[in-house]
This record gives C-alpha cells, sequence and structure tokens, in this order.
C-alpha cells in the first residue's frame, strides 16, 4: 500500500513538474507564434509597403472573417487563394473558422454580446432577429451607390429582395456562379428493371406496380426504404404528389390560383398523399421501418441490394451505385423523369441553388467601411470569384477561350487520391468554393472540371445531369419572404401547437390505422388551429414585398 | 479460503452460479460491445460497413481510416493542445480546489459556514453563459489557453468532496505538527495532503476527464483554429454527418454527395478516447476507494 502512494505522490509531482514547464512553453509558444504571424507578411510579399496604388486597400489591412468549416474541407488560414487576395488587394483575411456543427452556438454567443468579427457569415434569421439592433452595417446605401459588380447581380435576380429586412440589407448573400441543378427525385435499380422485363415506370402508379413485382422476385426485400422519419419525407413526396410541405407544412404552390403560399396537411389534396404511401405500405413496397429508418440504415440497404429505390436526394443514387458495383459490377441507380401523379400531373422542385440562405454580415463597428464595401464588391467580379473559387491564374487555373477558369490538369491530378473526395481535397488546398470565403461561389462547377480531370467523372454522372436537366417537371424552389417579428411569433405559435397535432397523425393513415377518409376531420381541426392565418400571413407578406 | 478444505457445492448453488455467470457475461457484452463494435468498424473497409455487414468481426481489415485520420495534420495539434489543456487545468484545479477545501475543513476557520455557503450556492445558480462570455472578453482571456483552464478552476462539487474527506483527517495530526511550529501551508503540505492520496488521484481523474472530454468552452471562447482541442474536430467530424443528414428539406442544397465514412468516424473516436481510457486501470484503485471515502464521511 504505502509503495503505492510513494509511486502516485512521484507520479502526482512529476505532472505538476511537467505541468509548469508546460505552462511556460504553452505561453512563449503562442508569443512567437503571433509574431511569426505578424512578420510573415510583409517578408512573403518584400516591397508592398511602398507602392499601394491601384489596391483596394491603399494599406495593408487584416479582415477576420468567421464562418463554418465542414469536416470534408478543412480550412487552412491563408492558403493560396488568400495570399492571392492579398496581393491583389492588400487585405489579408484572417479566418476565424468554428466547426459547422457548432457554428451557430458560437455565432448566437458573438451576435448577443455583439463582439462581431469584421464579417461574418450568418443566415436570414439572424437578419430577422439582429437587423434591428444595429450591430451590422447597412448596406442598402452602399449597394446602390459604391458597388458595381455586386449592383449588376442584385438586379439580375429580384428575388434577392427577400433577405431584406424593412427594406434594409444586412448580409451580402453568397450567389451561386454556373450551379448544375438538381432536387428529390426518385431513383430506382434500372438494372433490375431490365433484367426481370418490368416496364420503366411513367406515373406513380406504375411505380408501385414495378415496385410490387420486384417484392415478388425478391420477397425478402423492401423496395422502397426511407430514412430520418415520416415528416421528412412527405416533405420530399408531397409536392410531386400534387400537395405539398415545404419545411414545416406551409410552402409555395405555383399551381393554385397562379401562384400562392399553402398550408399542405390542411387541404384535400394532401390525402392524395397519404393514401399513396398507405397504398405502398399495404403493398408491402414499402419498408414497414419506414418511420424509424436512420440514414445509416437507409444506406445500408440501398448498397446491400434489399431496396431498389427511394425518393430523395436523387444524386445519392451515383453513390450507391459505385458501391453496389463493387460485388455486383451491372447494377445501376439511376433517376427516372418525374413520373406523373394520379391527376396527370409532373411537378418537382430544385434545390435553392443561386442563393442557398447563406450571407456574410460586416459589423457595423467596422473600421473604414468604405474599403471593405470595396473588397466585398471586388469579390463578386469575375476577377475576385475565379481567385476564391479556381486559386491562383496560371498555377492552378486558366482562362479558356470564353474567359472561363478552367482548372489545370497537372496541379489537379495530385490530389488524385485523396479522401473523402479530390475535390474537396483541392478545395480545402486552395482555400476556394463555397465552403470557404467566397461570394459568388461555384460548387458543382469546380466538382465537375475537377472530377473529369481526375478520372472518376463517368458516363452515369453525364446521363444523371442530362436526366436531371433536361426534366422539365422541376420548377425554382421560393424564397420566403421576410416576416415582421409579430409575424414570426405568431407563425412559431401556431406551427409548434398545428405541427405536434399533425405529426401523429400522419403514420395512422400510412399504416392504415385510420382510414383516409378520416382526415377530413384533421382538416378542419388544422384549419380550426390557425391553418388558414399562416396562408394568409405569409400571402400578406409577399404581397407587401411585391408592392 | 485455501487453507480450508474444499467444501461440496450444492446443486442448487451450482445453478445459481451458473446463471449468475451468464447474467454477468451478459452485462459484460453489453458493456463492451459498443466500445469494440467502434473499434471493429475502424479497421473495417469502408464498403463492408455502409452495406452493414460488420457485427462482431471486421471484414476486409485495413487500416486506411487510420492512415486518413493520421494524415490530417489538424488532428496532431489538436491533440497537442488537448493534452496541454488537461495537464494546465488539472493541475490548477487541484491546487486550487485543495486550497480551498482545506480551510472550509477546518473548524476553527473564522467564517466557515458563511464562505461554505457562498461557495455551495455556485452549485445552484450559475451566472449564465452570457454574463460568463463577457467576464472571459473583458479580462481578455478570449482566444488563449487561460480562457479555458480558469473558468472551471473551482467545481465546488469535487472541492466539497475534497473537504468532507479532509475533515476526516483526525484533527490532533494537525494540533501536534502546530506545536511542532508547522504554519497553516506546512499542515496543508505536510500532514493533510500525504493523507489524502486517494482522494488526490480521485479528481486528477475527475478534473482530468472533464477537460479531456470538454468542447464547449473551447468553441466558444477560441478563435484560432490552432487552438482546438481535438474534442472540437471530433464531434465536427463525428456529428457532421447526423448533420447534413438534417438539411435535406427543401431549399438546402446537398449535392455533395461525398459524406464523411463511418470507419473513419469511428477511427477518429478510437484515436481521441484510448488515452483516457487508459489513465482508468491505473487509478481505479485509488478511484473507487477515493469515491467511497468522501461519500461515506459525506
Amino acid at each position: 500500500m504505502k509503495k503505492t502512494y510513494v509511486k502516485f505522490a512521484a507520479l502526482f509531482l512529476c505532472l505538476i513538474m511537467a505541468l509548469s514547464m508546460v505552462t511556460g512553453c504553452a505561453k512563449t509558444a503562442d508569443n512567437s507564434g503571433n509574431n511569426a504571424n505578424n512578420q510573415a507578411t510583409p517578408s512573403q510579399e518584400p516591397g508592398n509597403a511602398d507602392e499601394g496604388s491601384g489596391k483596394i486597400s491603399e494599406k495593408e489591412r487584416v479582415l477576420k472573417v468567421m464562418f463554418g468549416e465542414h469536416p470534408n474541407q478543412p480550412v487552412k488560414n491563408f492558403a493560396p487563394a488568400q495570399q492571392e487576395i492579398f496581393k491583389k488587394t492588400n487585405i489579408k483575411l484572417d479566418f476565424e473558422i468554428v466547426p459547422s456543427s457548432n457554428y451557430e452556438d458560437k455565432k448566437k454567443i458573438l451576435l448577443a454580446t455583439n463582439n462581431l468579427p469584421d464579417i461574418i457569415k450568418i443566415n436570414k434569421n439572424d437578419v430577422n432577429d439582429y437587423g434591428k439592433t444595429g450591430i451590422f452595417l447597412p448596406l442598402m446605401d452602399y449597394v446602390n451607390n459604391d458597388m458595381v459588380h455586386f449592383k449588376e447581380k442584385w438586379d439580375s435576380i429580384p428575388d434577392l429582395i427577400k433577405v431584406t429586412l424593412d427594406g434594409e440589407l444586412y448580409g451580402f448573400p453568397v450567389i451561386a456562379r454556373n450551379e448544375a441543378k438538381n432536387g428529390f427525385g426518385p431513383v430506382i435499380r434500372v438494372d433490375l428493371l431490365e433484367k426481370h422485363n418490368i416496364e420503366t415506370p411513367d406515373t406513380f402508379d406504375e411505380l408501385l406496380d414495378a415496385l410490387a413485382k420486384l417484392k415478388e422476385i425478391y420477397p425478402d426485400s423492401t423496395p422502397w426504404s426511407m430514412r430520418s422519419g415520416t415528416v421528412k419525407n412527405i416533405q420530399k413526396v408531397a409536392y410531386m404528389l400534387g400537395s405539398g410541405y415545404g419545411d414545416n407544412g406551409i410552402y409555395y404552390d405555383y399551381d393554385v390560383d397562379g401562384g400562392r403560399y399553402v398550408f399542405g396537411p390542411a387541404t384535400k389534396e394532401f390525402k392524395n398523399v397519404l393514401s399513396y404511401l398507405n397504398k405502398a405500405f399495404t403493398m408491402g413496397v414499402l419498408d414497414p421501418d419506414y418511420a424509424v429508418s436512420t440514414k445509416q440504415q437507409w444506406e445500408e440497404k440501398l448498397t446491400s441490394g434489399k431496396s431498389f429505390f427511394f425518393l430523395d436526394n436523387s444524386g445519392f443514387g451515383l453513390n450507391y451505385t459505385n458501391n453496389l458495383r463493387k460485388t455486383d459490377p451491372e447494377a445501376k441507380f439511376q433517376v427516372l423523369p418525374i413520373l406523373a401523379n394520379q391527376d396527370g400531373v409532373r411537378r418537382a422542385i430544385f434545390y435553392a441553388t443561386t442563393f442557398t440562405g447563406e450571407m456574410y454580415g460586416i459589423s457595423a463597428k467596422v473600421k473604414d467601411p468604405d474599403t471593405v464595401i470595396k473588397f466585398i464588391d471586388w469579390m463578386y467580379s469575375e476577377e475576385g470569384s475565379n481567385i476564391t473559387n479556381f486559386g491562383v491564374e496560371g498555377e492552378t487555373f486558366e482562362l479558356d477561350e470564353n474567359g472561363q477558369p478552367q482548372f489545370i490538369a497537372d496541379y489537379v491530378v495530385q490530389f488524385k487520391d485523396a479522401q473523402p473526395a479530390p475535390y474537396y481535397a483541392i478545395y480545402s488546398d486552395l482555400g476556394i468554393t463555397k465552403l470557404n470565403f467566397s461570394l459568388w461561389a461555384c460548387n458543382t462547377m469546380t466538382q465537375f472540371q475537377i472530377e473529369k480531370l481526375t478520372g472518376t467523372w463517368s458516363d452515369l454522372y453525364d446521363e444523371y445531369w442530362s436526366i436531371v436537366g433536361n426534366d422539365p417537371a422541376y420548377v425554382e424552389p421560393v424564397m420566403d419572404p421576410p416576416l415582421t417579428t409579430e409575424e414570426a411569433e405568431r407563425v412559431k405559435d401556431i406551427l409548434a401547437s398545428l405541427n405536434t397535432m399533425l405529426e401523429q397523425e400522419y403514420d395512422k393513415f400510412i399504416m392504415g390505422v385510420k382510414d383516409i377518409s378520416e382526415y377530413d376531420v384533421i382538416i378542419d381541426k388544422a384549419i380550426e388551429m390557425g391553418a388558414l392565418e399562416l396562408e394568409q400571413i405569409y400571402n400578406d407578406a409577399l404581397a407587401r414585398l411585391q408592392q | 479460503m485455501n487453507t480450508k478444505k474444499k467444501i461440496k457445492m450444492s446443486t442448487g448453488y451450482k445453478v445459481f452460479n451458473f446463471f449468475n455467470y451468464m447474467f454477468l457475461l451478459l452485462l459484460v457484452f453489453i458493456t463492451v460491445y459498443p466500445m469494440y463494435y467502434i473499434f471493429i468498424v475502424s479497421i473495417s473497409s469502408g464498403t463492408y460497413v455502409s452495406r452493414g455487414e460488420v457485427h462482431f468481426l471486421p471484414k476486409g481489415i485495413t487500416l486506411s481510416a487510420y492512415k486518413t485520420v493520421f494524415e490530417n495534420s489538424d488532428i496532431w495539434r489538436s491533440y497537442l493542445n488537448t493534452i496541454i489543456y488537461t495537464t494546465v487545468g488539472t493541475a490548477i484545479n487541484i491546487v486550487l480546489s485543495s486550497m480551498c477545501a482545506y480551510p472550509l475543513s477546518r473548524k476553527d476557520f473564522y467564517g466557515k459556514s458563511v464562505f461554505t455557503f457562498i461557495v455551495a450556492f455556485t452549485m445552484f445558480m450559475s451566472g449564465g453563459m452570457i454574463p460568463l462570455y463577457l467576464v472571459v472578453l473583458k479580462l481578455r482571456l478570449i482566444d488563449t489557453i487561460w480562457a479555458i483552464v480558469l473558468p472551471p478552476a473551482i467545481n465546488t462539487f469535487n472541492m466539497i468532496i475534497m473537504r468532507t474527506f479532509f475533515q476526516g483527517i483526525p484533527v490532533s495530526l494537525q494540533e501536534s505538527a502546530f506545536l511542532d511550529g508547522a504554519n497553516d501551508l506546512q499542515i496543508l503540505w505536510k500532514i493533510i495532503l500525504p493523507l489524502s492520496k486517494p482522494i488526490m488521484a480521485t479528481m486528477v481523474l475527475f478534473y482530468a476527464v472533464q477537460h479531456w472530454n470538454s468542447f464547449f468552452s473551447a468553441l466558444i471562447y477560441l478563435n484560432s483554429k490552432s487552438k482546438y482541442p481535438v474534442q472540437i474536430l471530433l464531434r465536427n467530424i463525428v456529428i457532421a454527418g447526423e448533420f447534413a443528414d438534417q438539411q435535406t428539406s427543401i431549399g438546402n442544397v446537398e449535392s455533395n454527395f461525398a459524406v464523411v465514412a463511418t470507419n473513419y468516424k469511428y477511427a477518429v473516436i478510437i484515436i481521441s478516447v484510448v488515452p483516457i481510457l487508459m489513465v482508468y486501470p491505473s487509478l481505479q484503485k485509488h478511484f473507487a476507494k477515493g469515491v467511497m471515502v468522501g461519500a461515506l464521511k459525506g
């Protein structure tokens, strides 16, 4: 016993000694790190101190930018793209990087304590919650008077007005550049359809028949599987089946009264959605575990050949095909053109591509805002966008005959085997694209170029993008209009009780516990709880904006 | 036991033993399996993992997940940061907690009950996150190691366990030391602490694990990526999958199909958990004893 004590005491003392050394060292290391940072800049850029003409900032200037980091694309400080920005503009970007999983937490604290970095990534909700508090720089005057490149984009995308709050702009939206469009769509194992001579379905009813045939051939299978719970899946199928759900029930329907907001679950059309899913369920086509399956279980079913169909982000099919082909070289998931619903209508919604809801706000406390605005405007220019999405001209990209940037093959092939994907490794290496700090940002444009150069591109991809791209059924999503604080509160109140009531009901109808005729009672109840008031609020807000 | 003659076991006893062992084995399995599962997935090939074919034995054994993790230079730096925060933080915890606990354990300490009340009060009422952030901000601790190690310098609950343990040490020892000319610090250092090793070991473990696992204070107080502890990276990698999963609603782009592989996630978990896991067995004896002693007298 005594020995152990002695041993432990020794250990403890060692620990304390080690600690005191570490603390001492840590502190000095910190300081030297900072110094190195500060000194590195001038030494890397000899002779920039005496010039200063022609650049956006006369003097060398540091701007702190905060945004979230996606684990697929680690962000480095002062990567080649940021060095290039510094060379062109004399502005040195200092990134404060927060893990995307907790970005909201950190952002909320900084907003609540008014302790913002110069530039901070925000979203529409933050504008609604904090725009009036004066912590963000109001931007509308700058846009109208001082900005050229951004103004051009602002004028060409009228929908952007929806990010304003009472006519004032508090954040610069990240605008997508040359984005390929996709959305939720039906994806099926076309190889199995061919193998068993089943006709490719063209309507939602034919889809169930085709899946039922597959179920006969593979009795152990669950032909149609889902992930993430009932509501998430209703969000995906409702619009195609003639109703809609949006994020929480309220959605914009192009086909009702020439386009207006509708609370989906409180309409008769919504019965079609539930009865269709119920039919799939009773036919044994829909996975009996659909309501509780996680993404991982869903993927397992699809990549092990237990499920043959999903209606979700159709691009996942490409991944699962690659996975399946390791054991079954013939396997092939491919998206179908949008199927006709019971009314013979084909409709679907693209993902939001031009504006994805991300904005960069500028702190009201920023020094010399004119220069910052000039810099932001430059970020929206062709030059700024090329640098923030393709890196360094001559080293990592060249302009083709149309003046469009193209990655240089020699640079790209170095990353051929990188994980999880070559394009993420390149984005991370250069500090580029929409997961970094870019305002006119690429996503698919750069990805396609890189995949074609590294050889991960296949005919399957071409086929996929052409099916989705040429399908006239898809329409652009509609961005919600800005609501006043009172309206937003009211909407929150109504939705909370309404959705609690509704979400308990969906599964009963899908699983057949209740007959679909009983849904009329639910509709009445939903209207009683304020479904129509919700529609009213959204439609009024939209009308207000259009005036 | 050994000296006694072997007693013949009755059938009932044997049956009981059999079921008892079965039950305990099941319990062991339930406890160990999740950890084991994470380990085998981390060394299995991604294809089998995504198909859900890995259950009890690794399939297509490969270290590629670990290779990917180790190629990530951020992880190494964060690892070092975590070790620094844990050691510095624990040292501060132990020194301050024992210096706070000792006076409160003495009956002759003037105003003992008032101070005890003030200290205990913090257990039930905290200032809240925003005020705390503002304090740290005004003290200019933001983005330094001190923002991580100073705010949790004393955990009231741990300190009270420590005080209770100190109270159990006979006062006569302290009195005799005092008669021999020792002052209060000397008594603490030479009499109390050497007699309190079990509780100290317990506290080191409590505090060290707390530091090792903490990520939230680092998240809000640190701005530079180079200062992040490994838990933040781990959290980002592990949560990201679920997080992306939630973003499937209309209006969010999900056009990048590459996802963080499960085996990669699990490799990161293994790497970040193993060191702190290895501390347990070596301290366990003290640990159990320390907690019990503190609790019994409380």
